[in-house]
């Protein structure tokens, strides 16, 4: 039972490293928590929807042609919605990715309605090992996370792409100075993080029904497990992310499962009170 | 119509409160007016109270909740991450209204609410008198918060708001003046509630979905930031917009009440977002005390 639940986690907190990484890297680059990601799920789960339920293309190939799609539909957004707000503060631009948000998300309601759907593909039976009950849709979650884990840590570490990111989040006078273009790199980052977010919202739409609301629900635990890693940091994205899928899951145990929310809410109020930085993030100096 | 006006336009001024004058930005606040509803209606309905004691008591429901939350910035002051612990919470407080069946009811939500005076008011005028207890309330609201915004506190929370470590240098407890503001918006975000349940007389958990984060926020930046009498037009405004969009259903016949509620939501979020980029200063100006130069006098 323990190690079910410990499981189930671990496939939770693996969806969750996507959007988390999306959020740190916007974050990290862009400076303002974008609240619209959880919408962005869910229409780019809803395109897949498109191709693959309502096509009939295979999940993959739709999966794959979506991602590249919605990186460069993230790019056209950010280019309508903050690239006029980029210099009106934070706060500005939370209330309008929190607007954004509710738009995307209603636009899916408006086209397929508030009616649970499913992707088209075929059901196999769930996979026994140590008595614990693997779905091959939890199989595929880790092995799609972990690869597109994998992938993102080559970019930002080996690539000259990730690497100017890492320098522009760090210190965007000095990276200028260096050399990169900022709109270039902002550019980029929204195309990842659109390609981090398609992925996940099909992920999320495969491990749960998919219905207008599923991204957005997915919002305070991507935010718990960027701020736990430390926002801006993607390695910590990735280690709060696991975190916050088991500690969600375990939690089971002992409350309610509705209030599984309430984890990831009581982990953010701790780390802002302990430690604001995060476990990975650069020391808190208030500036 | 004119009540729901009332009620959104209470929401928005207490949101401007916070937010506008206090800096402290509240995306729970759907939770928050959910809690105020709730707590009135149950202490109507199971505690036998009267209207009077219940909103008072949705009231400080609502103000407790809102100042245990503004304690989480003790450390972080930063709006980005107090954004995050609201909307958490926010959500907490939905879902509490959703699955405490024993004391909410669940997903049927809560019938029969009794009305203020309605014994006395006769029924066909009573939609007047409601009415006029709305404009009544919220016209107190807004003479209340902007006596408040233009006392010493008021220029406290001015101060909290444009920059913290200035305000504690100067020897004011940021904290507590945090705590303070968010508590006396949320105290009417409550009473917003508490009158939602009495013009409804029925509530559940779908009533209270985060458009009303939409419907507040649009209501403050399109009536000014800081400028609390603006809220009432920018409510208006929102309201305005809401009706209109009513036309949909005739151009597209083929519209379903799903999908024409959800179309309702996108043009807020436009208006939200187009707003922000073309007239983010809002109709109306943050009150501010100036010195006239000639006479040397204070104006405002």
């Amino acid at each position: 039972m323990f190690a079910q639940i410990a499981f189930n986690g671990l496939v939770t907190g693996v969806i969750i490293t996507l959007p988390a990484l999306a959020v740190t890297l916007l974050f990290g680059v862009l400076k303002f928590p974008n609240f619209a990601i959880g919408g962005m799920m869910t229409v780019a789960a809803y395109m897949v929807f498109a191709l693959n339920a309502q096509l009939g293309w295979p999940l993959v190939v739709a999966a794959a042609i979506v991602a590249v799609v919605f990186g460069g539909l993230s790019i056209v957004i950010d280019q309508l919605t903050f690239k006029p707000l980029r210099d009106r503060g934070g706060i500005t631009l939370m209330v309008a990715s929190l607007g954004l948000g509710l738009i995307l998300e209603n636009i899916a309601r408006v086209f397929y309605g508030n009616a649970a759907r499913s992707f088209a593909y075929e059901l196999a039976r769930p996979f026994r090992f140590l008595d614990i009950r693997m779905n091959r849709e939890q199989m595929i979650a880790m092995i799609v996370a972990v690869v597109a884990m994998a992938a993102m840590y080559v970019l930002l570490t080996r690539m000259p792409i990730g690497r100017a990111m890492r320098a522009v989040a760090d210190n965007p006078a000095l990276a200028l100075v260096r050399g990169i273009e900022s709109p270039h790199i902002i550019r980029w980052t929204n195309f990842i993080a659109g390609v981090l977010l398609a992925i996940a919202g099909v992920l999320v739409g495969m491990d749960r029904a998919l219905e207008p609301p599923v991204g957005n629900n997915y919002l305070v635990p991507v935010f718990a497990a960027a701020i736990l890693g430390g926002l801006g940091s993607p390695l910590g994205a990735f280690a709060g992310a696991l975190i916050i899928g088991l500690l969600s899951e375990l939690s089971t145990l002992v409350i309610a499962p509705n209030y599984r929310i309430g984890v990831p809410l009581v982990v953010i109020a701790l780390i802002l009170v302990f430690r604001p930085q995060g476990l990975f993030g650069q020391p808190y100096i208030r500036k | 119509m004119g009540i729901v006006l009332c009620i959104l336009a209470i929401v928005a001024v207490a949101l401007n409160f916070q937010w506008g004058s206090g800096g402290m930005v509240n995306f729970g606040l759907a939770g928050f007016y959910t809690l105020g509803a709730y707590t009135c209606a149950l202490l109507m309905l199971k505690a036998g109270g009267n209207t009077f004691f219940a909103t008072l008591g949705a009231m400080a429901m609502v103000a407790a909740a809102s100042a245990l939350i503004a304690l989480v910035t003790i450390r972080v002051t930063e709006e980005d991450y107090f954004a995050i612990v609201t909307l958490g919470a926010g959500e907490m407080l939905r879902l509490v209204s959703l699955n405490e069946d024993w004391l909410t009811n669940g997903a049927l939500g809560l019938t029969g609410i009794p009305r203020p005076l309605a014994s006395l008011v006769p029924f066909e005028y009573y939609h007047y008198f409601l009415l006029a207890l709305g404009a009544v309330l919220l016209g107190g609201t807004v003479w209340l918060l902007q006596r408040i915004g233009r006392s010493p506190f008021g220029r406290i929370m001015r101060a909290v708001r444009e920059d913290d470590v200035v305000a504690a240098t100067l020897g004011k407890h940021v904290l507590w003046a945090r705590v303070r503001i968010f508590a006396i918006g949320g105290a009417f975000i409550g009473l917003a509630g508490s009158l939602h349940a009495f013009y409804y007389q029925y509530i559940d958990p779908t009533q209270f979905s985060n458009i009303v984060i939409a419907y507040a926020f649009m209501s403050v930046i399109a009536g000014g930031r800081g400028a609390l009498s603006g809220s009432i037009l920018g409510a208006a405004f929102v309201m305005l917009l809401l009706e209109g969009s009513r036309f949909a259903k005739d151009l597209i016949p083929a519209l379903s009440s799903d999908q024409l509620a959800a179309i309702r939501i996108i043009i807020i979020g436009v208006g939200l977002i187009l707003v922000l980029i073309y007239r983010p200063q809002g109709f109306l100006r943050e009150y501010q005390l100036q010195v006239d130069v000639a006479s040397g006098k204070m104006k405002t």
